[in-house]
């Protein structure tokens, strides 16, 4: 069986070409070179940080944003290629929930109608809308008398739920969740994750999970794909990933995650990854991680080819090198680093 | 010994329909030179408000009602507007979540630090640009003599928030109030600026209040913890203590709500039903109550407000000890 | 679920929230004054035939220039017209200038701003281009225009101002919309598969146009003083038909003895202006679904 989802080699570039004055605009590779599948009722969770390129990589999926390159099959049709109103047809079948649940809802707008709105603009009566609408307020754990109220009467949590609601109306096969959960408090964040789990055992969605909390990805995701810079820099299963990760830059992600517990954290080794992430507008030469990895300053240190690089000796291959993205444990876990297995 | 922070009984309301509405009720809290508490909450819940009370920044028309803050011994609340804000910036700094917002586009960050400066000390400029350069290499901003003539938005946002930590301990406040000062950054910049403060207050002796909503955080960087839940707090302890054994069933469940990356596979996560009630829709028993899972009508949960019980770690809840609560 | 959601009846709800709606206007106290003050002006307009004590055009030339008197309200112009009627006349014209004005301008300047902020592109620089030619080109001069190529009939004068209030609304609606363009859900609406003229009519216009029907008001009022302008400077609704301007132009020359004929012209206007105003005002604030929480608590 073909996989529902099948992105390859995507690419995004903004800018470039001439300001007005002729001098060069610079190009920024927001999303460069990025393939992954998903299966039917699967979950690939995508974590990076800002500027990784993950919430650009979500639009281009959906086709929100036009590609510069790539292609991306949905249930077997060509979604880059798709006329308008094919794409239009297709937009049922793939849906988005967005992370603002206050700006992603129309204020002007009941929560009757914005949940009714797919189903009317895509063929369905407006009397059965009205309601499906309000089983699917029931289903997302909302009143249906609640359909008459106004965005501006629901907590956070509540109108994140309407944005769910919206998203599965029209029952779709994928639905890409674009932090979902990070606007929200705590104790209503789980409240979230639960009843994404309970839509996804019932209709046997797919989700592509773009967050950038590593306890809220390993907890939905049955695979997790980690990105830097516009590219994915390490995929696996999400035991492997988050049991043995191989690239240092999951490695250093997983040690900064601060843990609830007092004994953890006063013993852990600070293993910080050095200044910040760069700009996808000019790109390190190599790997695009070599001049904040800890994990290129150790190896280099042990001799081997090293170059003079970011104030200190580094591996050449890190700095000349782009590595690619190939299995590096089982044939599932797959890295981009020139160095897996060192730590 | 003294605390270097005291609060003592406050309570912050804003005017209502009907009556006043509290934002925070009878809040006492305590912090020593040398000690970082956190204070714990989600949105609503008055973290950020019992603050901005108690150093005369809350917004009109809100005020506070009741309490003292006691800054070594001094009562803010009883002081002037111009001598409440010699003591903000000297004898207490402030750092703020959005490093974006706090610091002016239009101004070099050296220029933006000695303002600081030169507003407290008599300074000529050039020793205030001095100061600026040496606070932003305590701060850890590589080549820092370069750095101070750089505009905001050549900065990124860890490093702007390393400018804005720069300005709070530019007078050598005795205390520091960081306003969830990393939610912003990303994990592995979060990281660096935490230690950053950890640093900054062992060297100089502050007391350091952490307001956040991460109970990863407070596990690394606090050694007491004060929970708030609608506008009072709940429990309090050291770190140690609450983090071990919670008593109150608001902090139990928020452990148990948060999804852990070394959790074993297959947790379950237990949300707590419900949200937070809003600071007019406060219930009258227990805030909690509505959404606890060990609520009852025998122990007067509904009726009357749990007042905060137990030496050094406290919590205010009827059923403290209860079966439930304990398993 | 929590026990809250359970205790909800949607008919006991929907109930409440007609008579929230109803209590919503009436406690804006700026609503009320314009909804009443209009109301009054619509009544005098529809009713002057009856209500007017004379007729507006009938001269009595034994009492020209007569000061106020229980038969002449507001006394005698030159001609020995009775001011009260004229007025009361001269409210017809005045209000169906500004209701057409507002109608054609809003509606076309709604389209055109709302299709220029929300295309882009080139689409968005041609009707720009358009919006700022008709901004800068003065609008008395258009009217003069066209006064001359159609002659000195009302609808000339509509039009006129209808097309020099056209772009306002548009550049108003058009930066309106550039602050709409990027919030969230305008790209929630495109993800689930709305036509772009769906996304416009449904969801961008809605929530532009609390700022623009304040504009509107606006221009509905200046539309009006142009209106009484253009019949001041002699290019308007031809005397003797009672407008007024007219009746200020025609009060002009008797300003030193009798100016009374011109200030109770101007106090009509400024009434009008003022009552269209606070209805703006009010519209904004009760069509908004958060200013309707505000009206009914703090906080």
């Amino acid at each position: 069986m073909s996989a529902l989802l099948d992105v390859r080699d995507l690419r995004k570039t903004f800018g470039g070409g001439q300001t007005l004055f002729g001098a060069p605009r610079p190009e920024v590779r927001a999303v460069d070179g990025i393939s992954f599948t998903l299966a039917r009722g699967e979950t690939l969770g995508l974590v990076g940080e800002t500027g990784s390129g993950k919430s650009t990589l979500g639009r281009l999926v959906l086709r929100l944003i036009e590609p510069s390159a790539g292609q991306v099959r949905f249930e077997d049709t060509d979604v880059t290629a798709a006329s308008t109103r094919a794409l239009r047809a297709m937009r049922p079948r793939m849906q988005m929930v967005f992370q603002d649940p206050y700006g992603s809802i129309d204020p002007r707008m009941t929560a009757g109608a914005i949940i009714a709105e797919p189903m009317t603009a895509h063929g369905v009566g407006r009397a059965e809308a009205a309601g499906r609408a309000a089983r699917l307020l029931a289903q997302v754990g909302l009143s249906p008398a609640m359909a008459a109220r106004y965005p501006h009467e629901f907590s956070g949590g509540q109108r994140q739920r309407i944005g769910i609601a919206r998203a599965i109306a029209l029952d779709p096969s994928l639905v890409v969740l674009d932090e979902p959960v990070s606007a929200l408090d705590v104790s209503v964040q789980a409240q979230i994750l639960n009843l994404l789990a309970e839509i996804q055992a019932r209709s046997g969605v797919a989700f592509l999970f773009i967050a950038h909390d590593l306890g809220v990805v390993r907890h939905v995701s049955d695979r997790v794909a980690v990105m830097y810079l516009g590219r994915v820099v390490e995929m696996a299963p999400r035991d492997a990933l988050y049991g043995a990760p191989l690239h240092p830059y999951t490695v250093s992600l997983l040690a900064a995650v601060p843990r609830p517990d007092p004994l953890k954290e006063r013993n852990r080794p600070r293993i910080r990854p050095i200044g910040e992430i760069g700009s996808a507008a000019s790109l390190p030469t190599g790997c695009r991680f070599h001049p904040r990895c800890p994990r290129a300053r150790l190896v280099a240190a042990r001799g081997g080819d090293t170059v003079e690089a970011e104030g200190t000796r580094l591996p050449s291959a890190c700095v000349r090198q782009d590595p690619l993205l190939a299995p590096a444990g089982g044939a599932a876990h797959l890295a981009a680093c020139h160095f897996p297995h060192e730590d | 010994m003294s605390a270097a922070f005291e609060l003592r009984g406050l309570t912050a309301a804003v005017p209502g329909e009907k009556a006043a509405i509290r934002l925070v009720e009878d809040v006492s809290l305590h912090v020593h030179a040398g000690e970082t508490l956190a204070v714990v909450g989600e949105s609503g819940s008055g973290k950020t408000v019992t603050f901005t009370s108690a150093l005369g920044l809350l917004p009109k028309p809100g005020r506070v009602i009741a309490g003292q803050a006691l800054l070594e011994g001094v009562d803010l609340l009883t002081l002037g507007p111009e001598a409440l804000r010699r003591m903000r910036g000297a004898r207490i700094g402030m750092v703020f979540q959005d490093p974006l917002t706090g610091l002016n586009p239009v101004f070099r960050v050296g220029a933006q630090i000695a303002e600081v400066l030169r507003a407290h000390l008599p300074l000529s400029r050039q020793a205030a640009r001095d100061r600026a350069v040496e606070l932003l290499a305590r701060v850890q901003i590589p080549d820092p003599a370069r750095r101070v003539d750089d505009y905001p938005h050549q900065f990124s946002g860890g490093m702007r928030q390393r400018v804005l930590t720069a300005m709070a301990i530019a007078l050598g406040p005795r205390v520091l109030i960081a306003d969830e000062p990393t939610t912003a950054l990303d994990v592995t910049v979060q990281a660096q600026v935490l230690d950053l403060l950890g640093d900054l207050r062992d060297a100089d002796g502050m007391a350091m209040v952490l307001i956040t909503h991460d109970l990863g955080v407070v596990a690394r960087q606090a050694d007491r913890v004060a929970v708030m839940y609608a506008g009072r707090v709940v429990e309090t302890g050291t770190v140690a203590e609450v983090f071990a054994a919670p008593r109150h069933p608001y902090t139990i469940a928020l452990f148990r709500s948060i999804p852990d990356i070394e959790a074993p596979p297959g947790t379950q996560l237990a949300p707590i039903a419900g949200s937070p009630p809003e600071p007019a829709r406060r219930p009258a028993g227990c805030a909690f109550a509505p959404r606890c899972f060990a609520a009852s009508e025998a122990a007067g949960c509904h009726a009357t407000r749990p007042p905060l019980t137990g030496t050094g770690h406290a919590a205010a809840c009827h059923r403290q000890g209860a079966l439930e609560i304990a398993a | 679920m929590s026990a809250t959601f359970e205790d909800i009846d949607a008919a006991a709800e929907a109930a409440t929230r007609r008579r929230a709606t109803l209590r919503r206007y009436a406690r804006h106290p700026g609503f009320m004054i314009g909804a009443a003050g209009i109301l009054l002006l619509l009544l005098v307009a529809i009713l002057a035939p009856w209500i007017a004590p004379h007729s507006p055009t009938q001269t009595d030339l034994m009492n020209t220039l007569a000061p106020a008197s229980s038969t002449y309200w507001l006394g005698t112009d030159q001609f020995g017209r009775c001011v009260a009627s004229r007025l009361i006349h001269g409210a017809q014209v005045s209000l169906l200038v500004g209701f057409f004005v507002v109608l054609i301008s809003l509606s076309a300047g709604t389209i055109i701003g709302a299709v220029a902020g929300y295309a882009g592109g080139w689409l968005e620089r041609a009707l720009v281009a358009v919006i700022d030619i008709l901004l800068a080109f003065p609008s008395f001069l258009l009217a003069l225009a066209l006064v001359a190529a159609r002659g000195n009939t009302l609808d000339s004068i509509i039009l006129a101002v209808a097309i020099a209030y056209t772009p306002r609304v548009a550049a108003v609606m058009r930066s309106v919309v550039l602050t709409i363009r990027p919030r969230p859900f305008i790209e929630a609406s495109r993800a689930i598969g709305l036509t772009p003229w769906t996304i416009v009519l449904r969801h961008v216009i809605p929530n532009a146009l609390p700022p623009v029907i304040v504009v509107a008001t606006v221009s509905a009022a200046t539309a009006i003083l142009a209106e009484a302008g253009l019949s001041f400077l002699g290019l308007g609704v031809q005397p003797p038909t009672p407008t007024w301007g007219n009746v200020i132009a025609e009060g002009q020359t008797a300003i030193t003895t009798n100016p009374l004929i011109s200030l109770s012209a101007g106090l009509c206007i400024a009434f009008t202006v003022v009552v269209l105003n606070l209805l703006g005002d009010g519209l904004r604030d009760t069509l908004d679904p958060q200013m309707r929480r505000n009206t009914g608590k703090l906080l």
